[in-house]
Parts: structure tokens; sequence; C-alpha cells
């Protein structure tokens, strides 16, 4: 199969970058990393989620009732495409629509799937209850306890790192069911009404300073039984990212939010006077070489998933994008010399803001798997490396 | 492999709309280049070719007919490179295909590059029957017979590096596009770069997994695995920056200058990550000279010399984005 930007590819294009001239909100540019510093989920985020919604404009692959326009995987990287080149988010709020809708529409009943439109279009708020203090990257351990009593479970337990939680109305829970099987077969998914009773919330600051995760205890929290997702013991296959249409282009966000971070880094370089200095221009120039050739790697993976291949290509890029987007920030604070470590607005123009980045980026090679899973996966499941113990 | 234009996007660099799927007659050339280099190229030519330049005939016969690549499209060239550079070919493909095609010259030469901090020598002259020698105005093509040559002893036998030295009534140059054999040239040997690094990761990924302590295969462990697998994602970036190139030197795209810069810096990390990197993985066995990981570990450093070191394309880079 060949890409072909045809006609009717860039008619599309033409009806988004039309829309988005229109309707996009001037203070989501550049938003690139979910680096936004509001707390909560701003108005304007909910708006524009809504927006895009009601456009068809929200998840292009999906039919207009799920917020789309059953856009083909090239009309989806066209979208992914225009985002990324804006910076633009589609809502600072991405559980129920990135993973919560998806995996609801694969995997519930009808009744659950009728919470998909809303939480597509922002109006139901979701978090995801998935990591304890001692399951993080061996998530499969997850402890917290649903014991089934007649038409309802009882949950006991804690998560942690749950982004949301005090501004949810639901949690989509992963729950241990059965602890005499082996680990990966005794979860299930539950939703779990954020207002039951035995749930206690506690705001977590990050080392930015923002507070955008929790933790949460549940104690004899009730649920109906009917809040199972998918089969009981069986919650380990309702696995992340379920956007399935939309895998081939999700790089392109983060490799373009590298690209943005590089342009800012060559202006800063340029305004101190240190693209003099050779060590400095040799730094901005390999930079720039991982990042066109994470571009092109990209495009490459893409072209395998186009034709329904499987694309390993991504997991080099979250590896690689995480890695670069930390070290580029770094670099950023040390060009900009002792201002770098100026965090009061009031003290020069943008002061603050790169520290502010580089502490967020910590997050990104820790988050969604860290590098360190990342090599583990590349290893064994792209290379073919005998696994480990 | 296609790169399109349809779209053009006033945001330089966002938008790059490439296809890298191989078309059926690109699979057909790269499978058909592969199995032709393993049969014909074995690590034992490999080795006889250090004191006995004949042990190549028989595969220089066969490579000849290739060199008609050189005159199509770059892309189609670095498929079969990259299967050349995996099995270290030796001998006057690169010179011919890359540097002589690359002129559009007939028969089988080279190009000498005079006070060049890039290219000092003179790649395989000894093999070629005609040089053509950069001068200001273009390249004067000389008769080897009619050239001093000197051949400097390198790391890696398989390419042989020249100087070349000569005076007298020469015809006048031919005028050429300096610049555009020079970016055909790092994108090519970058392509080769490629092979040699595939072949590194490819005989790293065998040792691991054979090669047991502690009663388990060495690749079970992390500290193996993570460094496989860092230098398997060099070698995929490596790999999509160099035809990235390749298609924008092909399309005439603008973008074809920093591409080429990039291609080189990214194959010179993929290549000398997987010699190391290599090394490392397979101990004690791969510091003996019997054993063949050394004819890699020779070829990826002496490229990544050849064509300006990584850190002097870092610095046109550099020129070209600040």
């Amino acid at each position: 199969m060949r890409l072909a930007w045809g006609p009717e590819e860039e008619a599309f294009r033409a009806e988004l970058v039309d829309f988005l001239d229109r309707h996009a909100p001037k203070r989501a540019l550049g938003l690139d990393f979910a680096t936004s510093e509001e707390e909560g989920i701003p108005e304007w985020s909910r708006q524009w989620q809504a927006t895009l919604f009601d456009h068809g404009w929200l998840v292009p692959g999906y039919p207009p009732e799920l917020g789309g326009r059953n856009a083909t995987p090239v009309q989806t990287l066209i979208f992914q495409e225009e985002m990324a080149a804006r910076g633009l988010p589609r809502s600072l709020h991405f559980p129920g629509w990135a993973i919560v809708a998806p995996s609801l529409l694969e995997f519930g009943t009808e009744a659950q799937k009728a919470l998909a439109p809303a939480s597509l279009r922002g109006d139901m708020v979701w978090c995801i209850g998935m990591s304890e203090p001692d399951a993080g990257s061996d998530l499969a351990s997850l402890k917290t306890r649903a014991v089934l009593d007649g038409d309802h479970f009882v949950v006991n337990g804690q998560k942690v790192w749950t982004s949301y939680a005090m501004w949810s109305q639901k949690c989509f829970c992963y729950t241990r069911t059965n602890p005499d099987v082996p680990k990966h077969k005794g979860i299930t998914v539950l939703i779990i009404d954020m207002d039951t009773p035995g749930i206690d919330i506690r705001p977590l600051r990050q080392i930015t300073g923002t507070t955008h995760f929790a933790e949460v205890f549940f104690s004899d929290v009730v649920v109906p039984r009917e809040n199972v997702v998918g089969e009981i013991d069986a919650g380990w296959r309702i696995t992340m990212g379920s956007l399935a249409h939309e895998r081939g282009g999700l790089w392109l966000q983060t490799v373009s939010g590298v690209d943005h971070a590089l342009t800012d880094l060559v202006g800063l370089a340029k305004r101190t006077g240190a693209d003099g200095n050779q060590a400095v221009r040799r730094r901005l120039a390999d930079a720039y070489a991982q990042v066109s050739a994470l571009r092109a790697l990209g495009y490459k993976g893409f072209s395998s998933f186009a034709q329904g291949s499987s694309a390993p290509e991504h997991s080099y890029l979250k590896l690689a994008t995480s890695e670069l987007q930390k070290s580029l920030f770094e670099l950023g604070m040390e060009l900009e010399g002792p201002a770098g470590i100026v965090v009061d607005p009031a003290h020069h123009e943008g002061a603050g803001r790169l520290a502010f980045s580089f502490f967020t980026s910590f997050a990104s090679t820790i988050a969604g798997g860290t590098s360190e899973i990342q090599r583990n996966i590349i290893a064994e499941r792209v290379l073919g490396l005998p696994r480990g113990k | 492999m296609v790169q399109r234009h349809e779209h053009d996007d006033p945001r330089e660099g966002l938008s790059l709309n490439v296809d890298f799927t191989l078309s059926d007659d690109q699979q057909l050339l790269r499978d058909t280049a592969r199995a032709l280099l393993d049969k014909e190229c074995p690590p034992s030519l490999v080795r006889a070719y250090q004191d006995d330049v004949s042990a190549a005939d028989r595969l220089w016969e066969h490579l000849l007919e290739w060199t008609e690549l050189g005159r199509g499209p770059l892309v189609d060239l670095c498929l079969f490179l990259e299967e050349a550079g995996a099995v270290l070919a030796p001998g006057p493909f690169f010179a011919t295909s890359v540097l002589w095609d690359g002129l559009g010259l007939d028969g089988i030469g080279t190009v000498a590059f005079i006070d060049d901090v890039t290219m000092p020598y003179t790649i395989d002259a000894d093999l070629v029957d005609q040089i053509a020698v950069v001068v200001p105005d273009g390249a004067v093509v000389i008769d080897r017979s009619r050239l001093t040559l000197n051949p400097v002893q390198t790391l890696d036998w398989t390419r042989h590096l020249v100087e070349v030295s000569g005076s007298g009534d020469f015809d006048p140059p031919r005028p050429f596009d300096e610049e555009a054999l020079r970016e055909r040239a790092y994108v090519a040997i970058a392509a080769e770069l490629l092979g040699t690094a595939r072949s590194l990761l490819e005989r790293t990924i065998a040792y691991a997994t054979e090669r047991h302590q502690f009663d388990r295969p060495i690749g079970s462990f992390q500290a193996i695995q993570h460094k496989i697998a860092d230098m398997a994602l060099v070698y995929e970036e490596a790999w999509s920056a160099v035809y990235y190139a390749a298609m924008c030197i092909d399309a005439g795209d603008d973008d074809r200058h920093r591409a080429a810069h990039v291609a080189k810096i990214m194959a010179g990390a993929a290549a000398t990550r997987a010699a190391k990197d290599g090394i490392q993985v397979h101990g004690g066995i791969g510091y003996t000279w019997e054993h063949d990981l050394h004819l890699y570990i020779r070829r990826a450093y002496q490229s990544e010399h050849l064509f300006g070191t990584s850190d002097w394309h870092r610095d046109r880079l550099a020129e070209l984005i600040l």
C-alpha cells in the first residue's frame, strides 16, 4: 500500500484547518506535554473537548454519534499532524475519552456502552484506578480487593497516582477478585461511582508544585455487580490505550512536542549568545538529528500500521522521545544559566517556565511504562531475547 | 519508497508525508542483494582479502553488474549498499557506484578530493582504471597509471585508502555539482553503515541467546537486554533517517542538505554503538582475532571517519539550523 495524499485527503485537511482556525482556544496552543499549570479541569478545556465532539473532530475515526466522522487511518494521521503541529491537546483530561470510552465500547455491556458519548464529550469525568503503592511497573500484582457478595462487590484497598481523582464522577478500577490464581488471571475491572460511601481521596502534590493526581482509599465500598466491565477475573485483557485506530500516529504529539522544545532551545541559544559555543552547537545539532530521525521513524511505523502490520517502532518512539524530552529541557536549564533557577514570574518574562517543563518531563520516562520496562519489551518482544526471570 | 509534496506546509519540518513501504521491486532488489552477498562474501573472503586482493575477484564480477544502480534512484542504491555493508564487501563498488557514477562517468573509477579535511584519502584508487581529481572548477579525469598512488594502511582493510598525487598536462576539468556529490556520499556511506550495524546487532542478539552463564542465557539478564535494546533503538532511528535523506535527495527536496548530515550522524552513532556494545556483550571471545566481530568493528569505525566525522557533520548541521 502507498499513502497518497489525494484531493480527498487535502479537502479533509482544509476542513480541519478551517475548523481549528475558528474554534481552537488560543490558550491551548503549545500545550504539548500536558504541561498546564492550571489545576482541575478548566472551563476552556471542557468547552474545547465538547466543541470537538459536537463537530465530529474529537476522535475522527469514530462515527458522528461518538464525536467522530468515520475518518480513514490516513485522515486520522492528518488530524494528528495538524493537532500536534499546533501543540493542541484535545482536552487537558485524557482518561475519559482516550482510555475509558474505547474500553467500554470494546468490552462493556450495552448499559456501559451508553456511557461512552458523555465520557468522550467530557461531560462525564473519569479517573483510572491502576497503580498501587506495591503495584507500579508490576501492575498485575495489584491488591485492591473486591469480594463478590450476592448482587454486589465489597472493595477494600488503595490506589495511587490516580490522575484527576478529585474531579471525577467515576473510577475505572482494576481490582483483585481472585487471589488464588496466577496474578494476571484474578483481576476484574469495576466501574465505581466516586461518591460511594467509603472512598477517601487525598490529593497528591507533584514535584512541579501542582496537584493533578491523588491517593484513593477504598473501605468497604459497595459496588453493584453489573458494574463489572467484561468478565470477572478477565480484567487484564482490558488494556490501556484502546484507541486502536489512532495508534499509528500517537507518536506525532510527543515527537512534535520535542520538536517544539528544540525550536525554543535554538531561540534561547541565540538570545543568550550560547549559539557561539561549539559544544552547545553540537548538542543542539545532535538533538536536531535525533528529532528528525524519530519523526522519520514514526512515519515508517505508520507505513507498517497502515498496512495492518504490527509496528514495533512505537516502543522505540516512546522510549526515545521521553528520554530526549528530558535531556532537552535539562540542556535548556543549562543554557538559561543562573536565570534558569528563578521561578518567580515577576522576576523576568518567562521565569520558571523551563524549570516547570523540566520537572514535568521527569514523568515522561515513568508514566505509561518506564523506560526500563520499554527496554524489556523491546528486548523480549521485538528482538526475541530470552525472557528474564 | 516515495515522498510527496502535495501539501505545502508553512510550518517547516513539521510535515513529512513519507511512505517508507518498499515497493515490490525494491523488496526484490533487497532480497536478491542479500542472497547474493551472503553467498559470495563470507567472512572467510573478507579475511583473505587482507593479504590477497584477488580473493574478491569473483565477488567483483557479480558486483560489477550492480554498479548500474549508481545511475538510478539513491534509495535503490542505498538498499544495495546496506547489504554490502552487512557483509563488509570489499572492492571498488562504493567508489564506482557512489562517486564515479555520481559524476555521470562510464567505466570503473573513483574520485579524489584534494586537501580535504573530510576525505584526505582516495577510496580504492588502486583498484580502478580512472580517477576523477576534484579541482576548483570541476573534476579532472586521469588514468590511474599517470598518478602516483601511496596506499595508507588503515583500520579496515576492506576499503583501501590511498594518497594520490601527480602533475602533468591533463584534460580540462569537467564541471559538476560538488555539493550534490558530497551529500550523495554522506547518505551512501551511512546506508553501508546501517548494514554493518545490523550485522553487529544480529550477531550480538544471537550470541546473547546462546551463551549461558549462571545457568541462564546472558540475554535474559536485564543489563544485557537494555544494552541491546538501546543498540536496536539507535539502529532504527538511523535506518529511518538514512532512507528519509535518500528520498529527499531523489526528490530534490530542500530538506536534503540537513537530512544528509543527519543520516551520517545517526548511522555513525548506530554502527559505533553496535560495535562497542556488541563486543561488550560478547565478552572475551569478541576480543580475539579468530572471532569475526572485529572485522565489523573495523568497518564501523573507519566508515564513521570517512566523509566527515560525526562532529564535523554536527558542526555543519548547526550552521544550517542555528
